[in-house]
C-alpha cells in the first residue's frame, strides 16, 4: 500500500496510471519522459495486456509484439516508472493535483528478480489443473498467479522450481512464513495427497472414511480455538454437537469447515493441535474444491439418491444411537 | 494494556501437559497450546483449553473465614492463624499429637506437599498425613513395590507411540488421560495391536482390535487366564524369568487352575477371545500395559496390581522401551504428592518412617524428634474422627465430602471433630463444615513444580496475583508453623523448599528450578546434577533386585449383588469434568457439556423396568440413596449402572462402600450393590 500523504493542498509530482495494457504503458512512458514519477498499476501478474495476444495490428498490419516488446522493456527499465503488479485500486481520496489512493497488493509467491519464466512450476501435477491454467500460452503467468481459494499449498510448484534452479529458487513458498521455529512444519504434501485420495473415492468409500476419522474426535474445540480465521460469534460450534456426548456428530466438523473454507490460510494449526490427528485441512480442502452451491442445493422431499451432495458425502447417525444422542 | 504468555502446567489430569496462560492486564484470559511441549505437542483436551476460566471466578475465597455462632464470618489473617495455632496446640496438649490428622493435596505443588508433611511430622508431631492417592493408586504403590520395588509408571508417555501392542484395562484413557489416549491412537495407526479390557464401552474400546468385557471386580481371574494361556503355549520369556525374577513356580502353580474356560465362568469373557488376546500380547515385540482405577479401586486392588505385574514379567515386558506396567495417575500432582511423602508411612522419596536410620537423617536435617510408626490413612482418619480418636483435622485442597466413599459417614465424622481447618480456593462441600477456612492460591498464582504420571517434574509458574487476601499454600503453612514453632519454616520462596527437597530425597537429588527452567526433561530417579533423569525404570535390574512373582487366587469382591440390591454400581469420571467439580463446574463450556449427573443404564434393563431416557430414578445402596436422571446407553453391560462422581446434587459416593483393601487401604469405589427404583 502507498502511504497517504499528509498535506492535501500541495501538488505532488507523481501520476498513477491504472491498467498496464499498451495504452497504459504508452501513457506511463510519455509521462515519465516529462519528469513525472509514474506508478503503473496492473491487476494481473504482468504488464502487457491484450496486445500480446494479437498477431497483427490495425491499420499498419505491423507485428503486435514488435510494437509492444520494446515498450515493455522500456517501461520495466525506466527509472521514473514504478510497476505495481498483482495490485488493484481500492479507494481514491483528495482532489486534482493531490490524490491519495489505497492499493491492495496480492501476494505473488514468486520473486520476479529471479524468475526465468521456465514454466516448470505450472506443469506439476495439481489436484485440479484446469482450475488454475485457463489459457494455453499463459501457463506460467497463471501458475504464479496462484488461486488462493483453490491452492492446497502442496508445495510441488516450489519444489519444481528448486529442481530447475537449485542455487536460487524463485518460488517463495507460502508456508515458510507460518512455521514456528522449533516446531515440525505442517506436512503440506501429505495434506494434498490425502485430498487427492478423498476426491478419488466413491461416495460410499468417502462416507466410511469420514465416519472412521470423525469417530476419533475428542471434542476439545481446539480446531476452533486455535484457528486464526474462525469467528465463533457467527457459528456457535458447541450448538452443533450434542452436549456431553462423544464423539460429536459429523455435522459439527462440517459446520466448522464451512465457516473457515473461504478464509482458510492452510496454516495447519488445526491439524497440529488436534489430539485425535484428524485430517481437518483435508476436510476444508474437500469443501473448497466442491462447488458450494452444488453441495448445498436442496431438493424438497428428496429420495436417498437425490439428497444434497454434502449430506451424501458424510456419515449419518449410527443405528440405535438415537436413544441417547 | 499489557499482555504476557506464561508457560505453566495443566492443573487437571496426570498427563502433565504444558501450555501458555494468556494474561492480559493481570487477568488470565485464554490458554494457548505449546507446540514444543514433549507431552502435548500443542494438542490439548477440552479441560486443558478452558483451564483459565475458574481462576477469576467470582466465588473464589478471598478472605479467611472463622465460624462464629454457627456461621462462617470474615476475619483477617492474624486472627485466623492465631486461632488455628491456639486450638491445635491445645488439642495436641490435651489428647496427644496423634489426635490430629492432616490431609495433603494432589492438586498442590511438590513444595507444598513437602511442607505439609514436614509440618505434620516436625511441628505437630504425627504421621497422620495422607492425601487422595489413597483413593486412587494406593494399591499400585503397594502392589508394584512388592513386585518391582518402585510404585510408579515404569515407562514414559512418548514411548506409548512406539509400542507394538497396548493392553488397556480399567482405564477410560481417551476421556481421562486424553493426551495419552492420543498416543495410543497414534500407535494403533502405526500398526500396533490395541487390546481393551473393560466392563464399560469407552471411546477407546471403539478403536480396539480386541475388546473384552469382564464382570466388574473379576480382574484377577482374566489376568490368571491370560497367564495360563501364555505358559501353556510356551509364549513366556524363559530367559527373562530365569535371570531377572523369583517366585515363578508359585505363579505357575496358581495359574494352572485358571484355564480360559474357568476364567470365562468367573468373568464372562469368551475363552477363545481371551486366548487370542493373550497370544497377541505375548507375541508382540514390545507390549505396554496401561491401567487405572478399574484395576486399583477394589477390595482386591493390590492383588489386581500384582497380577498385572506378573503378566508383564512373564513376557519379559519390563525394563525396555515401550513396555512395562503403566498406572496412569489421575491428578496433576498425585505422583508428586506421593513422592514428597504426604503418606502416613514414608518420608519423601518413599523412605520408610519405620526405618530408624532414615528417621535419624530427617531428625538431623529438621532438628526435631520425629514420631515413629506409620500414621492413619484417609479412610482410617475419617473412621477415627467418627470414633472420637482424631479430634482435629487440617485439610489442604481436598474435598472428602465428595471424593471419599460413603459421604454420609464422612459428614458425621467431620461434624464430630472438635476443630476442622480447610484450606482451599473455593468454599467446597468440606469447607462448609469447617471451623476455619483459609483462602489459598490456585495453580496460576504460585511458583512450584508438579510431577506428572511418567515421573517428570514440571514447572508451575505464577501468571496472575491471588484474589483478595488469598495466599499460596506454602506461605500459609509457613505462617502457621511460625506461630507454633518459631523460625524452622523460614522459606523465602518455593525454590528454597525445592532445595531442601533435593537435599533429603535421593530420587530428586539432581533437580533444581534452574535446570527445569532451562527446559531439561527430568524424570526421577535423578540422583545428582549430572543425571539427566530416567526414561524407563528397571532397565538392567529391578529396584528391589529381582522381580517378584506373586501367585494370586481370585477372590470375589467385597459386596455382591443380591435380590434387594440387584445392580452393580461402578463409578468414574466424564471427559468434561474433573473430580469433585470445584474447578470444572465453574467453567462455562464444560458446564454446558455436562451440567449435572446422570446414571448410565443398559437399554435392556431400561426396557425391563420401563425407564425412559432422562427419567428421574431413585438409587439406593446399603449406605444411602440419591435421585438421578437415567441415561440409556449400551456403554454399560446389563445389570450394571455407572454414575460419574463429580456432582454434589447426585453424589455417587453417597452409595459407595468404605470397605478397604487390606494391604493398601484403598476403598472399593468401583463396585457396590445398588437397587434402582422409579420415583413414586
Amino acid at each position: 500500500m502507498i502511504a497517504p500523504k499528509k498535506n492535501k493542498t500541495k501538488k505532488v509530482g507523481a501520476v498513477l496510471v491504472i491498467g498496464g495494457g499498451i495504452a497504459g504503458i504508452q501513457a506511463a512512458l510519455d509521462l515519465a519522459e516529462t519528469g513525472q514519477k509514474v506508478y503503473l498499476l496492473e491487476s494481473s501478474p504482468a504488464i502487457g495486456g491484450n496486445m500480446a495476444r494479437l498477431d497483427k495490428t490495425f491499420p499498419t498490419n505491423d507485428c503486435a509484439t514488435c510494437i509492444l516488446s520494446p515498450k515493455l522493456v522500456e517501461a520495466g527499465r525506466h527509472l521514473n516508472i514504478e510497476l505495481l503488479t498483482c495490485a488493484e485500486l481500492e479507494a481514491i481520496e483528495g482532489g486534482p493535483g493531490n490524490f491519495t489512493v489505497t492499493i491492495k497488493v496480492e501476494p505473488r509467491y514468486v520473486d520476479p528478480e529471479k524468475c526465468t519464466g521456465c514454466g516448470l512450476c505450472a506443469k506439476v501435477d495439481v489436484p485440479e489443473p484446469e482450475d488454475i491454467i485457463e489459457h494455453d500460452g499463459e501457463h506460467w503467468v497463471k501458475r504464479i498467479n496462484i488461486d488462493e481459494v483453490k491452492c492446497v499449498q502442496c508445495g510441488d510448484c516450489s519444489r519444481a522450481c528448486e529442481k530447475e534452479n537449485p542455487e536460487k529458487s524463485a518460488m517463495t513458498s507460502v508456508y515458510e512464513q507460518q512455521t514456528h521455529a522449533a516446531v515440525a512444519e505442517p506436512d503440506q504434501a501429505h495434506s494434498a495427497a490425502e485430498l487427492k485420495k478423498v476426491r478419488e473415492m466413491s461416495e460410499q468409500q468417502r462416507r466410511e472414511y469420514w465416519a472412521e476419522q470423525m469417530e476419533k474426535c475428542m471434542k476439545c474445540y481446539g480446531c476452533r480455538d486455535v484457528c486464526p480465521v474462525f469467528v465463533d460469534a457467527e457459528c456457535r460450534l458447541q450448538d452443533w454437537a450434542v452436549p456431553g456426548h462423544l464423539p460429536p456428530a459429523p455435522l459439527y466438523h462440517i459446520a466448522r469447515a464451512y465457516h473457515v473454507a473461504e478464509r482458510c490460510t492452510h496454516c495447519g494449526f488445526c491439524e497440529q493441535t488436534c489430539p485425535s490427528n484428524l485430517p481437518l485441512r483435508t476436510l476444508v480442502d474437500f469443501i473448497r474444491h466442491e462447488e458450494p452451491h452444488k453441495l448445498f442445493t436442496f431438493v424438497p422431499n428428496a429420495t436417498e439418491k437425490q439428497k444434497t451432495k454434502i449430506i451424501a458425502a458424510f456419515p449419518g447417525r449410527k443405528e440405535g444411537e438415537a436413544s441417547y444422542d | 494494556m499489557t499482555d504476557e504468555f506464561v508457560l505453566t502446567t495443566c492443573p487437571f489430569c496426570g498427563c502433565g501437559c504444558n501450555f501458555y496462560l494468556v494474561v492480559v492486564d493481570g487477568r488470565a484470559v485464554d490458554v494457548a497450546p505449546c507446540f514444543t511441549d514433549r507431552i502435548s505437542l500443542g494438542r490439548l483436551c477440552i479441560k486443558g483449553r478452558q483451564a483459565y476460566e475458574f481462576i477469576h471466578s467470582s466465588d473464589r475465597l478471598t478472605v479467611p473465614l472463622i465460624r462464629k455462632d454457627g456461621k462462617l464470618a470474615e476475619a483477617d489473617w492474624d486472627e485466623a492463624l492465631d486461632l488455628v495455632a491456639e486450638r491445635l496446640s491445645h488439642i495436641k496438649q490435651a489428647n496427644g499429637a496423634d489426635s490430629i490428622g492432616l490431609l495433603s493435596s494432589a492438586k498442590c505443588t511438590n513444595e507444598e506437599n513437602f511442607l505439609l508433611q514436614k509440618f505434620a511430622r516436625a511441628v505437630v508431631g504425627t504421621n497422620n498425613v495422607d492425601h487422595c492417592a489413597r483413593l486412587c493408586h494406593a494399591s499400585t504403590v503397594v502392589g508394584l513395590v512388592a513386585a518391582f520395588g518402585s510404585g510408579a509408571m515404569t515407562n514414559s508417555i512418548p514411548e506409548v507411540t512406539e509400542a507394538d501392542c497396548i493392553l488397556v484395562t480399567g482405564s477410560n484413557t481417551i476421556e481421562q488421560h486424553p493426551l495419552i489416549g492420543t498416543r495410543v491412537l497414534e500407535a494403533k495407526a502405526r500398526g500396533a495391536t490395541l487390546i481393551v479390557i473393560d466392563p464399560r464401552e469407552t471411546p477407546l474400546s471403539a478403536q480396539a482390535d480386541i475388546f473384552l468385557r469382564q464382570k466388574p471386580g473379576t480382574d484377577v481371574a482374566w489376568l490368571n487366564g491370560f497367564m495360563n494361556v501364555i505358559i501353556n503355549e510356551g509364549l513366556a520369556d524363559e530367559h527373562f524369568i530365569k535371570e531377572r525374577t523369583e517366585g515363578f513356580e508359585n505363579l505357575k502353580n496358581t495359574v494352572a487352575n485358571y484355564s480360559p474356560e474357568k476364567a470365562h465362568e468367573i468373568t464372562g469373557i469368551d475363552a477363545e477371545q481371551l486366548r487370542d488376546a493373550a497370544r497377541a500380547y505375548a507375541k508382540a515385540g514390545s507390549a505396554m500395559i496401561l491401567y487405572s482405577m478399574g484395576i486399583t479401586q477394589h477390595s482386591t486392588g493390590t492383588n489386581n496390581v500384582k497380577s498385572v505385574a506378573n503378566l508383564a514379567m512373564l513376557t519379559g515386558n519390563v525394563g525396555k522401551p515401550s513396555s512395562g506396567v503403566n498406572p496412569l495417575r489421575g491428578q496433576n500432582n498425585v505422583q508428586g504428592a506421593c513422592d514428597m511423602g504426604a503418606l502416613p508411612n514414608v518420608y519423601s522419596g518413599y523412605q520408610k518412617v519405620a526405618d530408624a536410620a532414615v528417621r535419624e537423617k530427617f531428625e538431623k536435617v529438621w532438628a526435631k524428634s520425629l514420631p515413629d510408626g506409620p500414621g492413619l490413612t484417609v479412610v482410617e482418619m475419617i473412621n477415627a474422627a467418627q470414633a472420637g480418636e482424631v479430634k482435629a483435622m487440617y485439610i489442604m485442597g481436598e474435598n472428602p465430602m465428595l471424593s471419599d466413599p460413603d459421604i454420609n459417614h464422612v459428614r458425621r465424622a467431620l461434624q464430630n471433630l472438635e476443630f476442622l481447618i480447610v484450606q482451599d480456593i473455593f468454599l467446597t462441600e468440606t469447607a462448609e463444615l469447617a471451623d476455619v477456612v483459609l483462602p489459598s492460591a490456585c495453580f496460576a498464582e504460585k511458583e512450584g513444580t508438579f510431577t506428572n504420571t511418567d515421573r517428570t517434574v514440571l514447572r508451575v509458574r505464577k501468571a496472575v496475583e491471588p484474589p483478595g487476601q488469598a495466599r499460596p499454600d506454602w506461605r500459609i503453612i509457613c505462617d502457621l508453623a511460625k506461630r507454633l514453632d518459631g523460625d524452622s519454616f523460614g522459606y523465602d520462596n518455593a525454590e528454597a523448599v525445592m532445595n531442601e527437597i533435593t537435599e533429603v530425597t535421593p530420587s530428586y537429588g539432581g533437580m533444581s528450578f534452574e535446570r527445569l527452567d532451562k527446559g531439561e526433561v527430568l524424570a526421577w530417579p535423578c540422583p545428582d546434577v549430572k543425571s539427566g533423569g530416567t526414561k524407563f525404570l528397571h532397565k538392567d535390574k529391578f529396584a528391589r533386585g529381582l522381580g517378584c512373582f506373586h501367585g494370586i487366587e481370585y477372590q470375589p469382591t467385597a459386596e455382591e449383588t443380591d435380590e434387594q440390591y440387584p445392580f452393580i454400581l461402578t463409578t468414574g469420571r466424564t471427559m468434561f469434568h474433573y473430580h469433585t467439580g470445584s474447578m470444572t463446574r465453574r467453567i462455562t463450556l464444560l458446564d454446558h457439556e455436562v451440567p449435572t449427573g446422570y446414571m448410565e443404564m443398559n437399554p435392556a434393563d431400561a426396557k425391563r423396568m420401563q425407564v425412559k431416557d432422562g427419567e428421574m430414578l431413585q438409587v439406593k445402596s446399603r449406605r444411602g440413596h440419591i435421585e438421578i436422571a437415567a441415561k440409556i446407553t449400551g456403554r454399560v453391560p446389563q445389570n450394571t449402572v455407572f454414575i460419574p462422581f463429580h456432582f454434589v446434587e447426585c453424589a455417587a459416593n453417597v452409595l459407595t462402600s468404605p470397605v478397604l483393601d487390606p494391604d493398601a487401604k484403598i476403598p472399593v469405589l468401583k463396585v457396590c450393590a445398588v437397587s434402582v427404583e422409579k420415583k413414586s
